[in-house]
């Protein structure tokens, strides 16, 4: 198979060639055929680069190159099967030259010609019996047709001929994997990657398609003493494909650090902030920071503790001294103001951002200020909480943060108007005015006192206050049910969970968080084993609620608890 | 139409009371079978329903991609909104303009009178999702028992009217896997309890036993049992039992060579489907003999997959072979099995082809009488997984509700469900 090479890739491979040319030939090189070749698949007329390249193949120099080139210009043109007389012939001149036979394999086997390419991997194999080369470029490309029950063959072959197949392990490893002998494929990978530290992505692209019954021996394979880095790298890899990001971390966590074992830990960090998973990011880059203390990472490290809700190991991470206080401004400043605010000192972090205001730009000043005014309300005084935002600038005033405060207040009025304008998006900001703009009073201390009970971290008093008030709104008392029962049923507080969705389903049959709550206590009743009772509600929910959206998700559900389709269990199935 | 009402408790006493008053009132459903069904594989799920409630059905040959028209009762109603089966309430006079259509028209109405008993045989250790037909059973709703050769050899056959075979290797050599996956723990696990199997009941070997077992289907199908059988299990069946008086197995299953003149003393009068094929005498090639067209598990053999197309059939005067080519589609992707295709010089002269590929030496999909039961052979083993290999995810049926491959599945379990109608023919 030829892969398409983008003009930047050509570059990088014209930037190579001149780099490594002696500089007295470069002059010539820069004009010969085969940099117009380039140039001209480059630009993308590739008929016009395989006639250049077609003239490069009589500079020896150039020939290997210009033939690589040719097979590409060829193949984008659709015309393989006239690469096969100039390869062919190239072949009879040079039949040691393991890159014309190379080609040779790959365009009998792009034009479907099965019996040639087995000819022609025979006869490299013959002519140089103790090589690997043609056996690894011949099942690579059985591979990649799937036919790996051959490529298989193969190997053996090869093994058989060369004395072994340390030589064939990646290919070996990948056509176990193929074939489903998945223990047997992780034991050829941890070899392999051992002695070839690049090799644990590829190792990790040919184990992740295991079924669910075959991880475990895959885990212990990787795992077995002594830790080695490649083995442990390619299974955080799977484990973050599988879905188990803890796991991944914890294949990593314990090796012995050094500067190789430091990047593989940034790596991870950096794969766990991109999937949110901060407490994890955190973990990788405190464990870094110990080898390689430097401010960034001390920064990195307290911003994903930060973000973990980890407000303490934040400031504790942060560091003291090393940079000017134009830079501590810039990168500091912004995580320990919002780890002071988030621990409940909003004065000192108000104290902070004082003392470096000058360094910032109002844009810069503001946000600052809204972490200020929130520490604020954690400690429930809003009173300091406008004057943090006042201290923004005028703007603020009627600000999001504004309008949150003044729904903290019962100012309904207030936080509909401002909240509305806001270009936050969030599922609590969603929550919010979800439920405010259903109310028609323009003010109501209590729906004020919950959300703030909320925003102080008081999940327990909220999700009571949200169920105590419902019977006084009316039909919104169902949107402020379906959110006690959120909150409770994410602190594990199931029977007061279930006790709100019975009172949605129950007492607000026509709202529209009915078939929601209807779906959660199913889910709930699933995952706690009362699969009968699951289905009884997803059959009403389906029944009762047959327009709305979630009916899908219910009938998946409802499939799933029947066992009518495979669960995420093993997979299987012989041929 | 209706309003439902669920009562919390007791539902089933409600609906059953209702059924007699909405069965008396001549409304029908009309499930239909073209591009309007959003879940093709589940209609039929809700078509069996009906029969085992003790009421009738229709099958509607040809109508709007072969539609079934149930009587409109809640319980029906109510299953079809849980499963997301489209259907469409009628009218008698509704239904009179259907029926005038019908009588006019390449159409025919079948009654569906009884809901047929199934079979599938595998091995109690195998899950659903290892066969084609128990997944899609599963995923339909439809109730099956699992049957092995413990309940062939006690007899059980006869307690069933439709039996299903998937990737069983009647001729006792495990679909020649032993070249690949001999150190696979499920196959050394498969092996030793075929092996375990044959000796209880005092076979000498796995192909003894499985000649055996392969005897007891045909007597079932000779008294009038409705065989369905896909991917190895085809091609293996017919070797089995055209094999027995001769041995055919290869050293790894049974400790003796083949005999060497066994292509010549082939009993094929013996056989359901096939005859004159060879058989494949290396133990080294994973190919059982030339009645797979395929031959997938034999690299330097296989050939491409490509689309297979439905025989389009008289319904009044081919009711079966109609039943059997029912379809919103008429030309299907093909998928590899063991056993994906059966070449066309194989076939015995009273094979009938439902399914076929165009411009190609082999067919898809055939069915043919034998004693006083029918035998189907559908070639491959998952319609939604063409490629299917060891170790595959199973396939997650909710995600091809309309797959025209597996209907042709339900088709054979609803057609012994059919009234038989003297044939005009």
């Amino acid at each position: 198979m030829v892969a398409r090479l983008t003009s930047p890739m050509l570059m990088l491979l014209a930037a190579a060639a001149v780099a490594l040319a002696p500089a007295t030939m470069r002059a010539q090189s820069d004009t010969s055929a085969f940099y117009q070749g380039m140039n001209l698949e480059g630009a993308g007329h590739f008929r016009d680069a395989a006639v250049a390249y077609r003239r490069a193949l009589a500079q020896p120099r150039d020939r290997v190159n210009a033939l690589l080139g040719l097979e590409r210009a060829y193949a984008r043109v659709g015309w393989t099967d006239s690469l096969l007389p100039t390869v062919d012939s190239l072949v009879r001149l040079y039949p040691g030259e393991a890159a014309f036979r190379g080609v040779q394999l790959r365009a009998y086997t792009m034009l479907g010609r099965a019996a040639d390419a087995r000819l022609a991997f025979e006869s490299w194999a013959r002519r140089m019996p103790g090589q690997p080369d043609a056996y690894r470029a011949y099942a690579r490309l059985l591979l990649q047709q799937g036919k790996a029950a051959e490529a298989d063959s193969i190997i053996r072959m090869g093994g058989a001929r060369l004395g072994g197949t340390t030589s064939l392990a990646m290919e070996l490893a990948q056509s176990q994997a193929a074939l489903g002998q998945w223990t047997a494929s992780t034991l050829t990978w941890r070899t392999a990657v051992a002695g070839n530290p690049g090799l644990d992505q590829a190792a990790a692209f040919a184990l992740a398609p295991a079924p669910a019954t075959a991880r475990d021996s895959i885990r212990n394979v990787l795992l077995r003493f002594p830790p080695e880095a490649g083995a442990r790298r390619t299974l955080s890899e799977l484990e973050m494909v599988w879905g188990a990001p803890a796991a991944a971390w914890a294949a990593l966590r314990d090796l012995p650090a050094d500067s190789a074992t430091v990047i593989a830990w940034l790596d991870f960090a950096q794969r766990a902030e991109a999937g949110e998973q901060w407490a994890l990011a955190r973990n990788a880059r405190v464990a870094a920071l110990r080898w390689r203390p430097e401010p960034g990472l001390s920064i990195q490290a307290a911003t994903d503790a930060l973000n973990a809700g980890d407000a303490s190991t934040a400031l504790a991470l942060l560091p003291d001294s090393g940079l000017d206080s134009a830079r501590v401004a810039a990168y500091v400043l912004p995580v320990r103001a919002q780890a002071l605010a988030q621990s409940g000192k909003p004065g000192e972090a108000q104290a902070l951002v004082r003392a470096y205001a000058r360094f910032l730009s109002p844009g810069e000043l503001a946000p600052l200020q809204e972490a200020v005014a929130f520490g604020w309300v954690r400690r429930g005084e809003l009173d300091s909480a406008r004057v943090a935002l006042h201290a923004a600038g005028p703007g603020a005033d009627s600000s999001a943060a504004a309008g949150w405060v003044a729904l903290y207040e019962g100012n309904l009025a207030g936080a509909r108007a401002m909240l509305k304008n806001s270009s936050e998006v969030s599922p609590q900001l969603a929550e919010a005015l979800g439920m405010v703009t259903r109310v028609e009073a323009d003010s109501a201390t209590d729906i004020g006192a919950a959300f703030l009970l909320l925003a102080r971290l008081d999940s327990s008093g909220a999700a009571a206050a949200f169920t105590a008030m419902a019977p006084r709104h009316g039909d919104v008392g169902s949107a402020m049910l379906a959110l006690a029962a959120r909150i409770d049923e994410a602190r594990h507080a199931d029977s007061l969970a279930v006790a709100a969705w019975s009172q949605v389903v129950n007492n607000f049959p026509k709202s529209p968080e009915a078939a929601g709550a209807e779906l959660a206590w199913a889910r709930y009743l699933g995952r706690t084993g009362r699969t009968a009772d699951a289905v009884t509600h997803l059959e009403h929910l389906i029944l009762t609620y047959p327009g709305s959206a979630l009916v899908p998700q219910a009938r998946r559900e409802l499939e799933l608890a029947r066992s009518a389709i495979p669960g995420t269990g093993p997979g299987g199935g012989r041929p | 139409m209706k309003r439902i009402r669920i009562r919390w408790a007791g539902w089933r006493t409600a609906v059953l009371t209702l059924l007699l008053p909405a069965a008396a009132g001549a409304q029908h459903l009309l499930v239909p079978m073209d591009e309007a069904q959003s879940d093709h594989l589940k209609a039929y799920g809700l078509t069996f329903a009906t029969l085992r409630m003790g009421l009738k059905a229709e099958w509607l040959l040809n109508y709007r991609g072969g539609s079934f028209l149930l009587p409109d009762v809640p319980e029906l109603r109510r299953e079809a909104a849980l499963d997301g089966v489209s259907v469409e309430p009628m009218d008698d006079a509704g239904l009179a303009a259907v029926r005038t259509l019908i009588q006019d028209s390449n159409m025919d109405a079948i009654p569906l009178e009884r809901a047929p008993r199934i079979a599938v045989y595998t091995p109690k250790e195998a899950a659903p999702w290892d066969d084609a037909v128990t997944l899609v059973l599963k995923y339909a709703g439809i109730p099956y028992t699992a049957i092995y050769d413990d309940e062939v050899e006690h007899g059980d056959l006869s307690k069933y009217d439709w039996l299903h075979l998937h990737h069983e290797d009647f001729t006792g050599q495990f679909n020649k896997f032993y070249l690949t996956y001999q150190g696979a723990p499920w196959f050394v696990s498969m092996v030793q309890a075929s092996q375990a199997e044959a000796q209880k009941y005092g076979f000498a070997n796995v192909p003894a036993l499985k000649k055996d077992v392969a005897e007891r289907i045909r007597q079932f199908v000779v008294n009038g049992g409705f065989l369905f059988a896909m991917c190895g299990a085809t091609e293996t069946l017919d070797l089995a039992l055209a094999a027995h008086g001769v041995d055919i197995a290869q050293p790894f299953s049974d400790g003796t060579p083949m005999d060497p003149d066994a292509d010549a003393k082939l009993d094929w009068a013996h056989a359901l489907a096939f005859r004159g094929a060879h058989l494949e005498t290396s133990p080294y090639i994973n190919s059982m003999s030339d009645i797979d067209g395929h031959q997938v598990n034999d690299p330097a053999r296989r050939q491409p997959l490509g689309t297979f197309t439905l025989f389009q059939f008289s319904a009044k005067f081919d009711p079966v072979a109609s039943m059997l080519v029912q379809d919103h589609r008429s030309v299907i992707n093909d998928f590899y099995g063991v056993t994906t295709s059966f070449t066309r010089a194989t076939l015995k002269p009273g094979d009938v082809v439902l399914g076929f590929e165009e411009g190609t030496p082999w067919v898809k999909y055939i069915h043919g009488d034998y004693g006083k039961g029918t035998w189907t052979y559908y070639g491959g083993h998952d319609p939604e997984d063409p490629e299917h290999a060891i170790g595959n995810p199973p396939t997650d049926l909710s995600l091809h509700r309309n797959s025209p491959g597996y209907r042709l599945i339900l088709n054979n379990v609803l057609f012994p469900a059919a009234k038989k109608k003297k044939l005009k023919t």
